[in-house]
């Protein structure tokens, strides 16, 4: 089962823009491996205003914190920048 | 690193794409890339703006279509595909992608109502010699078995496209938009075309299928899906979630134009989601490199961008250098137009021209004067009239060639307005023809040059503030009704600006405090203001012919115009960069009046008028215009220019061209007419500034109207020469270029020996002028027909008349150009199934008279076919015989009798009509069908079995009640027989009402009542901000009187003053010049509820005279005299302004607030005679 986590966390970017590393109760996160983006359609014109963006980002990370095991996380990249750890799937 | 684009939609693609061609080239050069392609949907309809954007951002562009691809047998389409021109070809590949597209639009007339798609065997073809790389993506057909995960069919397709392609010219695209697992866009589809490509060993490229340049643009891609759609949003989504495919939304808003990193991000995504050689990334980032290495095409060598191609020498009929066959030509020319005027004058003329050809060899352009001479040639060997306009009209090789028929010397008109060497740009040269006949002129031209020479040109309409608003309503889903309410709000403001025009407008504050309250609304602001000025559609340019060699199907692509016309797929602006030479000839419909009027006095009188040649000094002409009544003469005729012609008194040619060139929107916003009216007129003395102005400035009064002064004014203060002064004069609606060119004038005038006051003073009227005013050469040549027009007016009232009502060419409806004949003393001549033709015909009426035939056209519900059955059998012998001939529909034959058109057959005796129509409702079965050839059955007249007292009762309720006029309005729009106002004539005379004609007589500020029938009303935008509506009024005397209603009296009157048609009006006179005359309104009432009111109130006298007599019959005689006076005045007998009738009634506007003048009061005689011996 996922467990939802919803924290702002500090991330690490390669040039290109993928996440290292992500800093989540003060430890570091290292990525493993590629990780991959989605990005979702939002129903914009159920909301008030006009969007800048009409998709959210989410990046799907195997990432672990020093040698323990890996997990799968998911990471969010909202329209003003922050990024948040929405969940971990374990 | 830099990342090329390969498949790229740019805004025109229509309804998809939604960024312009220069932002994106911009984008891609700011984050270094070196490539650029834009492949449009169906077209290269932004190729020539992205070329030249790429040149601009100093990157190479790439140029293709996406295209949808079709079997060659069944017809079945093998989805879209994109295809890429190579480069390096020396035009080879550009030529093929051009008749590609081509090709595909060629299916949309072989195959109706499909859409545009090429035959996979003639792209093969055309893919030939290594022109052409074309890319499978997502949405052809291998793509979407992929995308199904059919990997079979997806081998057995492309197995299909390897076979019938040639070799090296299939590559397969990978597109991923980093879309939900499971959907369209997703990584899984891309990795499995990835491995597909690996499979058949075959490049694959990377692209992200390109909508729009930032992520930000999205939605407007949504709100362009939602209008190619015609589907609101919402429902959009939901077939998307039914799983209907055909009609779908964007997965997600990852269709941009990303930069290199985010990129290789999605090649490492995709090459990491599959089974893939360890140097796939690599190899995939490497091929797509390599693809746009071979796509990038030369401007020059490819394209052909910047070199003139005019038609081959054989084609425009000479043999030899066109250099020398031009100065030939043109040499002749001259003697022949200018030998009649004076030695002098053809001295003049081949010195002017010498200059003339000088810059025309320096340009090589003498094949494309050779073409513009040849076209007009064509033209008038068609026996069609012509007429040059713009600034072409400025050069006496124009003239020579006759090409243009002003002369240029004489009017002031200058060369280096149309061309100089300063000024690179092909010239371009305005051709108006008879409007009638625009289409066989085209078909004309395309025959005598050849269809791969000649192609229609195309326009881009943009959205505009009302279309924005509708299709970002429907997105959105709003209610129809409510997003036209405010569509009808859109105006004068633009679009983008929507929400500053909210804040600012006060007329907007009802809506703008709907859009406070409503986050959906306020949404359709935001929406709105996005899709302005994108390109919506393309259609044919009105006028717009381009003229090349035999390979301009080479460097165009195009499509089926409306008039079944191939049509570039290029604009007006694509044009010069492209080396295209257009004309344009455009259909003036006055030219095909004046031609109407000309072939109508030829077939009454044998007489041909030679009107190009008529002197442009005949008196009676100015002293028509000087006389305002201007209804029907080309440009003089609408209500303003009427009183500026009554002001300026024009005497001359060019006091008429000076008339045109105040009437523009620049001239009167700066007050310009008045101070040239004032000096004109010598109420003060003309300003020159200097006298080394004067000569410039002299026939305008020292006002600066025309460019061409203005060009002279730049090259006396500084020398510069006329051509630089031209380019001057362009820059000078810069703001920007301002101040350079003010540094430039004050150092070269200082030194030419003008002094600081002078420079201060020239150089703000320099500067205000900015881009308003005119060529003076468009002026003149607008100047032409404007005196050819009011010379038919003058000589040959009945046949302009004619050419006028046949085609319609003004803004006045025709049931006012019939007032005005009537008042020309030409009679309309009622409809007649013996006489009508097709169009207006002159009659000779009396001895020497002309009168007008209406035509079988204006009966309305009438078919093309019985007034073709009509006019081919006339006249008919019988009632019985234009039955069987005719075999009119019941409501044609009805209307025909009601209007008086069978009047023949009753002996023109119009109280037999009802016996007339009774007959034709009374007949039953079909007509019998005579063949041509043979005779009709005389049977007698059935009409005259109807006679006998029985048949004298016989009434119609169609005519009961009605007058001949209320007859002819309703079938045909228009009264002939009497003008529409005849009928209150009496009630005109009774209340004291000026005649129309009568106006110009009085003095200023006289209070008058008018009255008549509404013919126009504006609402120009005027300095103050206030609005002012105009009505021009016609009540059958003269031409119209126009009626000033302020602020105040449209406050006191309300809607009525759009709503009424009949109207009555009080107001004063206001005089303006000498035979100007205009009527500021202060009241109005509805003339038809005056007339009522009028005949009730008249009744009750009459009845209280009656009772008051049978009562009392012993009165005494002098009681009985004053009771008869009452009487006889209240039916109207009496002297007008004298008699109120009702006098306690009011109600009745016409005595409540009375509408009567004082005047009239005071005066106590009637003013005017006009109503009584009108209505005689």
């Amino acid at each position: 089962m996922p467990q939802i986590i919803d924290t702002a966390v500090q991330v690490e970017l390669s040039a290109d823009g993928d996440p290292l590393a992500f800093v989540w109760d003060r430890f570091e996160h290292t990525v493993i491996g590629q990780p991959q983006a989605v990005f979702t359609r939002t129903r914009w014109w159920e909301d008030d205003g006009t969007p800048t963006r009409i998709d959210t980002e989410l990046w799907r990370v195997d990432a672990a914190r020093g040698t323990e095991e890996q997990h799968r996380y998911d990471l969010r990249h909202d329209a003003d920048g922050t990024w948040v750890l929405s969940l971990d799937w374990g | 690193m830099s990342f090329p684009h390969l498949h790229v939609a740019s805004a025109y693609s229509t309804h998809f794409g939604v960024s312009m061609p220069e932002a994106l080239a911009a984008q891609a050069a700011a984050d270094g890339a070196t490539f650029l392609a834009i492949t449009d949907r169906d077209g290269l309809y932004g190729a020539v703006k992205h070329v030249r954007a790429c040149v601009a951002e100093g990157i190479a562009a790439g140029l293709g279509a996406d295209l949808e691809v079709h079997d060659d047998d069944d017809l079945a389409s093998l989805g879209r595909v994109v295809v890429l021109a190579h480069g390096g070809t020396a035009g080879r590949g550009y030529a093929a992608l051009c008749r590609a597209v081509s090709s595909a639009h060629e299916t949309t007339v072989r195959v109706p109502g499909r859409a545009p798609s090429i035959p996979r065997s003639r792209l093969a073809q055309l893919a030939g010699l290594s022109s052409l790389t074309v890319l499978l993506g997502p949405a052809s057909d291998v793509g979407m078995a992929i995308e199904r995960r059919d990997n079979t069919a997806a081998r057995a397709h492309l197995a299909d496209w390897l076979r019938l392609m040639p070799e090296q010219s299939v590559a397969l695209e990978i597109v991923c938009h980093l879309a939900q697992p499971g959907t369209p866009g997703s990584v899984a589809p891309a990795t499995r075309m990835l491995a597909l490509a690996e499979h058949a060993q075959l490049p694959a490229v990377l692209s992200n299928a390109v909508r729009y340049g930032t992520p930000g643009e999205a939605v407007t891609a949504d709100l362009a899906d939602a209008a190619r759609h015609l589907t609101p949003l919402a429902q959009l989504e939901h077939l998307q979630a039914t799983r209907l495919q055909a009609m779908h939304l964007q997965v997600n808003g990852q269709a941009w134009l990303k930069p290199a990193a985010a990129m290789r991000q999605v090649a490492r995504m995709v090459v990491d989601a599959g089974q893939h050689s360890d140097g796939a990334l690599a190899l995939l980032l490497r091929d797509t490199q390599d693809l746009a290495d071979r796509c990038a095409l030369d401007p020059a060598t490819d394209i052909g961008l910047g070199r003139p191609r005019m038609p081959e020498a054989g084609v425009i009929g000479i043999i030899g250098d066109p250099l020398t066959e031009l100065w030939a030509r043109a040499r002749h020319g001259v003697d022949d137009r200018y030998t009649r005027v004076g030695a002098s004058a053809v001295h003049a003329a081949h010195e002017r021209l010498a200059h003339e050809m000088a810059t025309v060899e320096s340009l090589g352009f003498a094949s494309y004067f050779l073409t513009v001479a040849r076209v007009a040639d064509i033209v008038r060997g068609m026996g069609i009239r012509i007429q040059a306009r713009g600034s072409g009209v400025g050069s006496v090789l124009n003239y020579a060639l006759h090409t243009s028929s002003v002369e240029p010397i004489s009017n002031g008109l200058l060369w280096e307005r149309f061309l100089s060497p300063e000024r690179q740009t092909l010239p371009d040269i305005d051709l108006d023809v008879e409007s009638a006949r625009r289409h066989d002129i085209y078909r004309t031209i395309f025959d005598t040059f050849g269809g791969d020479r000649v192609s229609l040109m195309s326009m881009t309409n943009a959205y505009r503030g009302r279309g924005a608003v509708r299709d970002a309503g429907l997105a959105l889903g709003l209610p129809d009704t409510q997003v036209s309410t405010i569509a009808k709000q859109m105006w004068r403001f633009n679009a983008r600006d929507f929400r500053a025009a909210l804040a600012d407008k006060p007329e907007l504050a009802d809506l703008a405090a709907e859009v406070a309250g409503s986050a959906q609304l306020g949404q359709l602001v935001d929406l709105t203001a996005r899709l302005d000025r994108l390109p919506r559609h393309i259609s044919v340019h009105p006028c717009g012919v381009i003229l090349s060699d035999a390979s301009l199907l080479d460097r165009t692509p195009v499509q089926a115009s409306g008039m079944g016309l191939p049509m570039s797929q290029f604009d007006k602006h694509d044009m010069d960069p492209m080396g295209l030479i257009k004309l344009d000839i455009l259909g003036v419909r006055m030219q095909s009046a004046m031609a109407h009027a000309l072939e109508e006095h030829h077939r009454l009188t044998g007489e041909q008028i030679d009107l190009d040649r008529v002197p442009l000094d005949d008196p009676a002409t100015y002293e028509l215009i000087r006389s305002t009544r201007t209804l029907g003469i080309f440009q003089l005729e609408s209500p303003g220019q009427m009183e500026l012609v009554g002001k300026l008194q024009p005497e001359v040619f060019n006091d008429l061209t000076v008339e045109i060139s105040l009437f523009r929107p620049g001239p009167m916003q700066n007050n310009m007419p008045l101070t040239y009216l004032r000096a004109r007129h010598g109420e003060v003395a003309p300003d020159y500034i200097h006298p080394r102005f004067e000569s410039i400035l002299r026939e305008t009064k020292g006002v600066v109207i025309f460019h061409e002064q203005v060009m002279r004014l730049f090259d006396e203060l500084t020398g510069c020469g006329l051509g630089y002064a031209d380019v001057l004069r362009r820059h000078l609606g810069k703001p920007a270029q301002l101040p350079v060119i003010e540094a430039y004038v004050r150092e070269h005038a200082a030194l030419r020996g003008f002094v600081a006051g002078t420079v201060d003073r020239i150089w703000t009227v320099l500067a205000g002028f900015g881009s308003f005013g005119f060529a003076k050469a468009h002026g003149a040549a607008f100047a032409l027909p404007t005196y050819q027009s009011a010379w038919l007016k003058t000589h040959h009232p009945a046949p302009f008349l004619a050419g006028l009502l046949t085609h319609d060419p003004g803004m006045w409806p025709k049931d006012l150009l019939v007032a005005e004949a009537r008042v020309l003393g030409v009679p309309v001549l009622g409809l007649d199934v013996q006489k009508s033709g097709l169009d207006y015909r002159v009659e000779a009426v009396g001895e020497t008279g002309q009168g007008i035939r209406m035509p079988l056209l204006e009966l309305s519900g009438s078919s093309d076919a019985e007034r073709a059955r009509i006019v081919r059998h006339q006249p008919f012998s019988s009632l019985q015989d234009f039955r069987d001939r005719v075999h009119p529909r019941g409501r044609t034959f009805e209307a025909l009798a009601r209007v008086g058109a069978l009047d023949s057959f009753i002996g023109h005796d119009r109280t037999r009509r009802h016996e007339l129509l009774a007959h034709i409702q009374s007949l039953r079965g079909t007509a019998v069908v005579i063949n041509d050839d043979q005779l009709a059955f005389e049977v007698p007249l059935p009409v005259l079995d109807y006679s006998g007292a029985r048949f004298t009762a016989v009434t119609s309720l169609q005519l009961r009640g009605r007058t001949q006029s209320d007859l002819e309005l309703l079938d045909t729009g228009l009264a002939v027989s009497g003008h529409r106002m005849r009928k209150y004539y009496p009630l005109f005379a009774d209340l004291g009402v000026t005649p129309a004609s009568e106006l110009a007589t009085l003095p200023g500020g006289t209070e008058v009542l008018l009255a008549g029938v509404r013919r126009a009303t504006n609402t120009p935008p005027m300095r103050g901000g206030r609005r002012v509506v105009f009505v021009s009024l016609d009540d059958g005397t003269g031409p119209v009187s126009n009626v000033v209603f302020f602020h105040d009296a449209q406050e006191r009157i309300g809607g009525g003053i759009f709503q009424t048609d009949l109207m009555l009006v009080r107001g004063r006179t206001r005089r303006s010049g000498a035979r100007g005359v205009s009527v500021t309104g202060e009241d109005m009432w509805d003339l038809v509820a005056v007339a009522k009111e009028r005949a009730k109130a008249r009744a009750r006298a009459a009845k209280a005279a009656r009772a008051a007599a049978l009562l009392d019959q012993e009165a005494t005689e002098q009681e009985a005299a004053a009771q008869g006076a009452a009487v006889q005045g209240a039916t109207g007998d009496g002297v007008p302004g004298t008699v109120v009738a009702g006098r306690d009634s009011r109600a009745d506007p016409a005595t409540a607030t009375g509408p009567h003048p004082r005047r009239q009061v005071a005066s106590g005689t009637a003013a005017f005679d006009l109503w009584s011996t009108r209505s005689a």
